[in-house]
């Protein structure tokens, strides 16, 4: 293949063309994230809340409190059951303090609300990013009848305002399993966000080059979909879901700061910061430690997925 | 039947505050809510939520029946005061609490002079017998039950909108009626206590079945000057009600400005601060959040408290697999850590720990504890011990109904967390606020337990065991008996003690009853919560009142200072 077409999408073809080419673009792409402060702020961050996430188990055995233990001597019953110490109880015992009322470890449900949203906003990833990227390459690469039931599909799901409508479906719906749940509502209105971006990729490809002569040497049409285009979206669709991630781990927050997320007790940040709305002028740390790791994970997200996309995207203007 | 929880369900915003025990306060400003008001001024009252109706046959629920005392008067209404002496029965249109004839089925009271209504027309026996009747129209029948529950042939008749006159009340002249009843009962003078016996003119032209609920016809010391539902309502005196015929409402103020849909932290925000015209302000219970805040001797001094005179209550549904057995309803009565249940409820000032179905505001409460455990913190191992004899050594696993709202699921959360040391796994069935009592109360959707209240719609065991242990008022829909408890010997025992014709005679049998129900363990009594107010500065006679679930008691409260 010649270089005719100056696209990040042929580079990538052509790496993928070699099979043993070295991945060069991906290497100077790490090579220009790991110049970047803010980058590789984030990504120590991320890698910090998904080992508490991962070792959350062990690290509340080590603290000694579960993240539903109740804990009475932490609180004070006659204040109505304000956590007793400075910073809202922060002490050797309790290291982010613990809940009014029932004074349970802060720390400990800190680090399995970071399972159950990371869980959460990785599964619906996954599911968005593969649903889209099917739907959106058939859509672009076979257009006719097919590209207007998705498109319609698409335009219908995207016209729907999905956060009314996730309310409405979790509260309706029996309570079952909810993580679940979430990742199947999150997905449903999430998935067209990327088919739409990966259809109008696809339907680029459909005419390129190397698209014609493998459909010359006799390639079928669903090889060509996942043999052909499909490697040459590898750097959009990583981009897309990147920034995927906090926009789910946002979203399951706000359902469960609005009452339809996770069943309690489990551990949700966005249910953490829903009870500690009351609290926020007597027991400030409350409202701050769950805000403050919900603010910095959507943040880490959102800056690694945008210098992704930067690089990548300069990385095509230079080759 | 009365509402269950009307309180904290409306996040406590529909009622009023309690006075009473810590006006101990020195120093500070005011002069305290204790103190006796000046006539004059007009009283703030700030809101969560606006009343259910201002038709006194749609709405029941302890705030409005508080706010009903302002506009409307009955036969008899309860007195004023703290604890017991708040809920005793007094006269109020009526000149005693009624004759009875000697077979138990005739009621006659007689009307006292000079009664009007706010437009000057005087307020007839046929006044009050068209109200009372008013009450069965299927329209607006939601109310206060126990008209239909008590009178004589009532089956099929639907008021005077669409039947007409019902013969089993007579009014043979202007002052005196006559009411026939089914069969004897004791507590009749508490009955014509209740909204539906408010009179109205009886002229159906004028009162029609929705007027009242825009514009009320005032038999009380205030009249509505004007309402927008849901935003304002404010009260003036009614000219017309003559202060020598009223032993109970003192009205103090001018009048009363009722605001509604402010946000609960709003409410204790403005209370706190007590800013300008928050100086006369009242309102319902401060939240646990704020508990801490109003500490200071300053606030103390402003702050009424009393227990709302309801019970929460973890229903154990008895019908159920493992739940129909006693030994496993014994073992959770044992595991139940009640300290952290309070604790979740917003600690000691805001609970008490409740050992019995019946709370201390009702006459007969016996206090007893069944299935005691240290600090009330709970027993797992007594607990584990009874699951084993039960056969059931590993434990087992029910489903929790509880509704969605902050409160109750920190009390669920606390059950849960306590019944897992008795190796008992709980899930939770997440109920929407809205239907929450529709669903647990329809006998075929409810699981195996459900953490509920009750409040007595009057002081007495017969208003809150029957509807809540009687097995014959097991109803598939609407059912108050979430237990569906349906023991012979307890449904026989109801039944002599509303034949019982003296009071204090039944009210003991009552309290008794209570233990013998507790034995069966069909529920865990969990909590008898309690409000606390802050009032404003200039407030006076500010006081909880156990008849109005805590709330401060409307008819006596009021300023100070008229002119701040």
């Amino acid at each position: 293949m010649s270089s005719s077409v100056p696209s990040e999408l042929t580079t990538v073809a052509e790496e993928a063309g070699a099979p043993v080419g070295a991945p060069t673009p991906a290497r100077r792409v790490i090579a220009t994230l790991r110049s970047s402060p803010p980058v590789l702020l984030s990504v120590a961050f991320i890698v910090l809340v998904v080992l508490l996430a991962i070792l959350a188990p062990l690290i509340t055995a080590i603290s000694g409190w579960g993240p539903c233990t109740f804990d009475k001597s932490a609180v004070d019953s006659d204040l109505g059951g304000v956590p007793i110490g400075p910073l809202g109880g922060i002490s050797a015992e309790h290291w982010f303090g613990v809940e009014p009322g029932n004074g349970r470890d802060i720390f400990a449900r800190i680090a399995f609300g970071a399972q159950v949203s990371l869980s959460i906003a990785v599964s619906a990833t996954i599911v968005t990013t593969v649903l889209g990227v099917v739907l959106g390459m058939l859509a672009g690469f076979y257009g006719g009848w097919v590209d207007q039931v998705v498109s319609r599909v698409m335009d219908f799901l995207m016209a729907f305002p999905s956060l009314i409508f996730m309310i409405a479906l979790l509260s309706a719906l029996p309570a079952g399993n909810r993580p679940v749940l979430l990742v199947v509502v999150l997905s449903l209105f999430g998935w067209p966000y990327t088919a739409r971006v990966v259809r109008g990729q696809a339907m680029s490809l459909r005419t390129s080059e190397f698209v014609e002569s493998a459909r010359a040497s006799g390639a079928g049409g669903i090889r060509i979909v996942f043999r052909e285009i499909l490697p040459n979206l590898r750097g959009t669709i990583i981009v897309l879901a990147t920034l995927a991630v906090p926009g789910y781990i946002g979203t399951e927050a706000g359902l469960s700061f609005l009452g339809v997320g996770v069943t309690p007790p489990t551990p949700s940040w966005g249910q953490m910061i829903a009870t500690a709305v009351g609290w926020y002028a007597v027991d400030p740390m409350y409202f701050l430690i769950p805000g403050t790791f919900l603010f910095l994970t959507v943040l880490s997200f959102t800056v690694l997925g945008d210098r992704l996309r930067k690089a990548l995207d300069s990385g095509d203007a230079a080759s | 039947m009365k509402q269950r929880f009307s309180i904290p369900a409306l996040a406590a915003a529909a009622v009023l505050l309690l006075a009473g025990c810590t006006s101990a306060g020195s120093g500070s400003g005011g002069d305290g809510p204790s103190v006796t008001p000046v006539k004059g001024g007009t009283v703030q009252v700030l809101l969560n939520a606006d009343f259910s109706h201002l038709d006194p046959v749609q709405g029941f629920d302890g705030g409005v029946n508080n706010f009903y005392r302002l506009i409307y008067r009955t036969l008899t209404t309860q007195s004023t005061g703290e604890g017991a002496k708040g809920t005793e029965m007094v006269p109020d249109l009526a000149t005693d609490l009624g004759t009875v004839s000697d077979d138990g089925l005739q009621w006659t009271f007689t009307l006292k002079d000079d009664l009007q209504f706010e437009d000057g027309s005087p307020i007839t026996s046929a006044d009050v017998k068209f109200g009372v009747e008013r009450s069965f129209d299927p329209a607006i029948a939601v109310g206060s039950p126990y008209a239909r529950l008590t009178i004589a042939g009532t089956d099929g008749y639907q008021g005077p909108y669409i039947t007409g006159d019902l013969p089993s009340i007579q009014t043979p002249d202007d002052q005196t009626i006559v009411f026939t009843l089914k069969e004897p009962f004791a507590d009749f003078a508490s009955v014509v206590g209740q909204n539906s016996f408010t009179p109205f003119p009886a002229d159906t032209e004028r009162v029609t079945t929705t007027s009242l609920d825009k514009m009320p016809i005032a038999s009380g010391p205030y009249k509505v000057d004007s309402y927008e539902r849901g935003s304002q309502l404010e009260l003036v005196r009614n000219d017309a009600w003559d202060p020598k015929t009223d032993d109970v409402r003192k009205a103090y103020p001018d009048g009363f400005d009722f605001t509604f849909g402010l946000d609960a932290s709003t409410i204790d925000e403005r209370m706190i601060a007590g800013q300008g015209d928050d100086a006369n302000a009242i309102a319902g219970s401060v939240q646990a959040a704020s508990i801490s805040r109003i500490q200071t001797p300053a606030l103390k001094a402003r702050t009424v408290a009393g227990l709302q005179g309801c019970t929460t209550y973890l229903g154990l549904n008895t019908t159920k697999p493992n739940m129909d057995n006693p030994l496993v309803r014994q073992a959770i009565a044992y595991a139940i850590d009640r300290e952290s249940v309070k604790d979740a409820s917003g600690g000691s000032q805001l609970a008490d720990i409740a050992t019995t179905m019946l709370p201390p505001t009702v006459a007969g409460h016996t206090d007893f504890d069944l299935y005691p455990s240290k600090d009330n913190a709970g027993d797992p191992e007594k607990a584990k011990e009874l699951l084993a004899e039960a056969g059931l050594p590993d434990g087992f696993s029910f489903t929790l109904d509880i509704r969605s709202q902050p409160k109750m699921q920190a009390q669920a959360e606390a059950v849960q967390q306590a019944l897992a040391k008795a190796g008992i796994t709980v899930n939770f069935n997440l109920i929407d606020t809205s239907t929450y009592y529709e669903v647990i109360g329809t006998t075929s959707q409810q699981n195996d337990a459900a953490i509920t209240g009750w409040c007595p719609d009057w002081a007495s065991g017969s208003t809150f065991l029957p509807p809540l242990f009687d097995g014959s008022q097991i109803f598939p829909k609407g059912n108050s008996n979430i237990a569906q408890l349906n023991d012979p010997a307890v449904n026989e025992r109801i039944a002599e003690i509303r034949a019982m014709t003296d009071a204090d005679e039944a009210n003991a049998a009552w309290g008794a009853l209570d233990e013998q129900i507790q034995k069966l363990v069909p529920t865990v009594p969990l909590l008898f919560e309690k409000t606390v107010m802050v009032v404003g500065a200039n407030v006076a006679g500010a006081y909880s009142h156990a008849g109005y679930s805590g709330g401060i008691d409307y008819v006596s409260v009021g300023l100070s200072s008229a002119d701040k």
